[in-house]
Parts: structure tokens; C-alpha cells; sequence
């Protein structure tokens, strides 16, 4: 079915044109404005940089502790995402593969867990927390994020495994596997595409969070990059130094560019999996 | 050689239910270990606090002196407090507009990129989805560079085209900080629902749009009549999860206006975080407070969604 082009279709590309626009023009701007001096941005902000200030980006790098932000936010993101995703499979298959007395009501509280707004569990499971002496450090942040349930990545990973013939773990316990053996050797390395789903949605989430190391770190040597970005744009109020902080920002995205670059395709077919059919 | 056999019968059986107690073992070592810390750390850190603040909605305490019993003294003072009421007007605000503009914007571009094959189509879509992957942080600061008075580039531009807003601050005026909260939310969340509506619009059967090409039916009226009432059910879930995302954010307040200037952008979750967290005052039975009305605000907005758009869906 193919119809004629007319002018309309012009008026359509050029809205799509202008969405992709309003994406990329803040984006390269920052870009754009991060290699300028200060002096050259407050004349006029449409300038060519007469010469490309790199050191902008060494200015952010070290005046902003970055590498430290870095270090913090890998420690706790990569630890939150790899035991994270690895106690949601092992839940998953506990709960969609055995049987076991008390599954049904399982299920059912953790999809209680839909209708809690979560907002209000701020307070109380910071006193919590407080009470554990896990405030003010990322390690309790780890826990806090790892301990608990995630509708969204169970049922990811639960609808993965359910597809699974039930014959690979009858199989293996014939030839005398145990349980262990069969959810790491067999279990795990199937649902190996989900798994990778969910670590990278995990990526993506755990290196956005801004409100609880917000909330939780208070030594700004644990920040994470987030936090640190959010303050270092705080002092800019006082050192009017814009391109820096642009710079600051722009580092800030590489992470989600590049997880973006690499993972594309499976992040936006991941955006789906949890939508219905229309 | 009887006995010898019930002996060595008695032996598997033994053997036997040794293999079956170390199975049965087996399995509740596993049970443990997959349970304990996903469904017994929701218990104690998910399902314990959300309990545990109703409690704290009874309590004068500010988390350090001793907790007082006070009642239902909070939820009498949340009714009087005339910046809950204030608050709850920009909910009311960023519920009526971003939910709509969001779906609005979705809708049209899922259904260009869908159903109009564009070149460059496969490229609009991975750039229409970039801002979602993108931080509450960055892309707060990105707005926050747009906005600027001096330096901004709304200010820029629109001197490039001959008006000169002389410094103005969007974020700075209480008469333009509300409204200018609404591009950068829709901004950050319309991608994630071109994804899915392009999923939901490429499973309708083309047979369906031939019979309205053939009448000369124009694209618009395609997808107001064909698209939109097939992917309904969808468009309702969205909705619905747009509705109560935009009651409980508040990062993206938090981070650009802290809910100033005077107030004029403050949103709920924002104030009951300004009294829990906030600089001045730790006052958190009376946040817990609010987080309650908020919950009940949430549980409203849904069942207000749920009857305005009609649930039914359509087979083909």
C-alpha cells in the first residue's frame, strides 16, 4: 500500500524534523558551549569558540571529584546490579518453577507492592535505616536497593523462565544434579538474554536515582554522580563558572550514551516487554 | 536368600529416603536463599514502612526526641495548611497537562514513524527514545540551561528572532515557573511511549486501513478512528501510569526550582519531602501525614482515570 507523496507529508517530516530538534538542541548546546571560555559564553552565547577549550573538561574532571563520583557510583551501581539481578533469577525461578506451599500468597503481596506509592515509605525506612547505622554510606544504599522485590524485573524474568521445557531440569535430576546445579548450569545460562534485560534496565535506573543518595549521603566524598552534579551546579550559583559546569554535564552523560549506543535495540524492544497488546 | 532379599530391599529403601530427605533438604536451602532476600527484604524494607507510616501519621516527632501521641491532630493541620492546598493546585496543574500533552505527542509521532515510513524513520526513533535513558539530573540542568535569563538559550533564540525577553527568568517568575516545568517533564517521557505505541500500532492488521484509504479518509481521520479506538486499552494503562507518575514526582521540581520561587512551584511529594528532609524543619509525623493524603490522592486519580476513559477494547 503505498500512497503519493503531497505537501502534508512535507508538513509531517517537517514535525519530526522539529521533535528531533528540540532532543538534540539542548544536548549539543551544552556540547557546543562546554568548549568556549567563560568570557566568550557571557559576550555572546552564539559565538564560535575562537580556540577549543578542552580544559574545561580537566577543569570539571578534577574540580568537580569526578573520579571520585566515578568510583562511588560504580561501586554502587555495579554492586547493586550484579547481586540484584542475580537474587531477582533466583526468585524468579522460585517462584514460577517450584512448588512449594505458600506461592500463591507470596505472589500475591509482592503484587501488593503495585498499589504502595513508595513515597510514603520514605520516612520510616529512612529511620530504619537510621536505627541499622546503613545512613550515609553506599553500601546501605546497595541494601536497600538489593533486599526487596521489583514487579517489573520479576515478572521480566519469570515470563522468561516459564518458557522453558519443564525436561532440562527433569533431566538433570535424573542424572542426579541438585537444585543448585540445575538453576546455575542450566537455568541461568538460558534465560541469559533476560537476565542481560534486566542488568541493563537496572544500569540505566541505578545510575538515574538521584533521591535516595540524596537523601542517604551526607559526605561529599561518597557522592554519586548525580548528587555531585546536582551540587557542583549549586556552588556554580556562587563561581559563575558556566563552562565548566557545562563540561561537568556532559561528562555526566557519557554513561547513559554509551549504554544507550551499545544496548539500543535491546533497551527499546525491553520498553515493550512490559506493555500489552493494544 | 529371602532374607538377603528383604534386606537388600530394606537398604534402597533407606537409601532411598535418605536421597528423598537430602531433595527435600535441597530444595528448602534453595527456597531460602531465593525468598529471604528478595521477599523478606520487601517485607522489611518495602511492606514494614509503608505500614509503619501510618503509625508515624499519628506522632508529633521530628525523628531525634521522643515520639508523642497526638491523634489525628497531623490530618487536622494538613486540612488548615494552606500549602498543602497550594501544592495540591500544581498537582492538579501537571496532571491536567503533562499526562495529555505526553499522549498527544506519542500518539501523532508513533503514528508517523508507524505507519508513514519516512526516511530516517529508524533513526527518529532512537532519537525520540534518547531522553529517556538520560538522568532527572541532566536533564534538569540541561532545562535549567535553557531557562537561564542571562545565558539561557530560550532568551537567546527568541532574541534571534527580534524578541528581547531583557533577561528574563523563566524559573525566576512565579507567573512562568509552573508552566515551564511542563516542557521538560513531557520532554523526558514522550519517548518511552512512541516506543510502545509504535509496538501497539504495528500489530493492527493494514487490511484495516485499506477500506478508509479507498473512502478517502485523510491520515488524521485514520488515526483518530482506526488507530486511536484499537490501541485504547493501551492508551488507558498509559495514562493511568502517567497520571500517577506525575503526582508522586518530585526530583525534577526538587532539582530545578525547589519548588520556588515563593512557593509557586511546590508539589505535594515535594512539601512532604521539604518537612521530612528539608533544612529547616524535620517534622516527620506530620510528613508521614501528608505522604497518607497523597496515597489517598493516588488511589483517587485512578479510579477518576479508570472511569473518564472508557475500558473497552476492541477485537480484530
Amino acid at each position: 500500500m503505498k500512497e503519493r507523496r503531497s505537501v502534508i507529508d512535507l508538513v509531517w517530516w517537517v514535525v519530526l524534523i522539529a521533535w528531533s530538534l528540540t532532543i538534540l538542541f539542548p544536548i549539543v548546546w551544552d556540547l557546543y558551549e562546554s568548549l568556549k571560555t567563560n568570557v566568550s559564553f557571557f559576550q555572546d552565547v552564539w559565538t564560535f569558540p575562537k580556540q577549543i577549550q578542552w580544559g574545561n573538561y580537566r577543569k570539571a574532571w578534577v574540580g568537580y571529584h569526578l573520579l571520585d563520583a566515578m568510583v562511588n557510583t560504580l561501586y554502587y551501581v555495579g554492586a547493586s546490579l550484579l547481586i540484584g539481578t542475580f537474587l531477582t533469577a533466583l526468585n524468579a525461578y522460585a517462584l514460577t518453577r517450584m512448588n512449594f506451599k505458600g506461592r500463591k500468597l507470596i505472589w500475591g503481596m509482592i503484587m501488593l507492592s503495585l498499589f504502595l506509592p513508595g513515597i510514603n515509605a520514605l520516612i520510616p525506612q529512612y529511620i530504619l535505616m537510621r536505627d541499622l547505622h546503613m545512613t550515609n554510606s553506599l553500601t546501605g544504599l546497595i541494601v536497600l536497593d538489593v533486599l526487596g522485590e521489583n514487579v517489573f524485573f520479576l515478572m521480566l524474568l519469570s515470563g522468561f523462565m516459564r518458557s522453558l521445557p519443564r525436561e532440562l531440569e527433569e533431566s538433570g535430576t535424573i542424572d542426579g544434579a541438585s537444585l543448585f546445579t540445575i538453576f546455575f548450569r542450566i537455568i541461568l545460562p538460558l534465560s541469559m538474554p533476560g537476565l542481560v534485560t534486566v542488568a541493563i534496565f537496572k544500569f540505566i535506573g541505578l545510575y538515574n536515582t538521584f533521591l535516595q543518595p540524596f537523601i542517604y549521603l551526607s559526605d561529599s566524598s561518597k557522592y554519586t554522580v548525580g548528587v555531585n552534579i546536582y551540587h557542583a551546579n549549586m556552588l556554580m550559583q556562587y563561581t559563575n563558572d558556566w563552562v565548566t559546569m557545562f563540561a561537568g554535564v556532559a561528562i555526566t552523560m557519557v554513561p547513559s550514551v554509551l549504554i544507550f549506543m551499545f544496548f539500543q535495540r535491546w533497551i527499546m524492544e525491553g520498553a515493550t516487554l512490559g506493555s500489552v497488546k493494544g | 536368600m529371602n532374607m538377603l532379599r528383604t534386606d537388600a530391599e530394606h537398604a534402597s529403601q533407606k537409601k532411598r529416603s535418605k536421597l528423598l530427605q537430602n531433595a527435600s533438604f535441597q530444595k528448602l536451602l534453595f527456597l531460602f536463599v531465593a525468598l529471604v532476600p528478595t521477599f523478606g527484604g520487601y517485607l522489611v524494607f518495602g511492606l514494614y514502612p509503608n505500614l509503619l507510616s501510618v503509625y508515624y501519621s499519628l506522632l508529633d516527632w521530628n525523628g531525634i526526641s521522643k515520639a508523642k501521641f497526638i491523634g489525628l491532630e497531623n490530618y487536622g493541620r494538613l486540612f488548615m495548611d494552606h500549602y498543602v492546598w497550594r501544592a495540591l493546585g500544581h498537582n492538579l496543574f501537571y496532571m491536567a497537562t503533562v499526562p495529555l500533552i505526553t499522549i498527544f505527542i506519542s500518539l501523532v509521532l508513533a503514528y508517523l514513524l508507524t505507519n508513514k515510513g519516512y526516511a530516517g524513520t529508524a533513526i527518529f526513533k532512537v532519537l525520540f527514545f534518547f531522553p529517556n535513558v538520560l538522568s532527572t539530573v541532566v536533564v534538569s540542568l540541561l532545562w535549567a540551561f535553557i531557562y537561564d535569563g542571562s545565558f539561557g538559550l530560550l532568551n537567546a533564540f527568541l532574541k534571534l528572532i527580534g524578541i528581547d525577553m531583557n533577561g528574563f527568568y523563566w524559573l525566576g517568575d512565579t507567573r512562568t515557573a509552573l508552566a515551564a516545568l511542563v516542557p521538560p517533564l513531557v520532554w523526558a517521557g514522550v519517548g518511552f511511549y512512541i516506543v510502545i505505541f509504535m509496538n501497539a500500532m504495528s500489530t493492527i492488521p493494514k487490511s484495516l486501513y485499506e477500506c478508509a484509504v479507498l473512502e478517502g479518509a485523510s491520515h488524521m481521520t485514520r488515526l483518530f478512528r482506526i488507530t486511536i479506538p484499537l490501541i485504547s486499552p493501551l492508551i488507558r494503562v498509559s495514562t493511568v501510569f502517567l497520571v500517577l507518575g506525575t503526582l508522586k514526582s518530585l526530583d525534577l521540581v526538587l532539582i530545578l526550582t525547589r519548588g520556588g520561587p515563593a512557593g509557586s512551584t511546590d508539589v505535594i511529594g515535594l512539601y512532604m519531602f521539604n518537612m521530612a528532609f528539608g533544612e529547616q524543619v524535620q517534622n516527620y509525623g506530620y510528613a508521614s501525614a501528608i505522604g497518607m493524603f497523597l496515597f489517598l490522592i493516588l488511589v483517587g486519580a485512578k479510579l477518576v482515570v479508570d472511569k473518564l476513559i472508557p475500558d473497552r477494547g476492541y477485537e480484530y
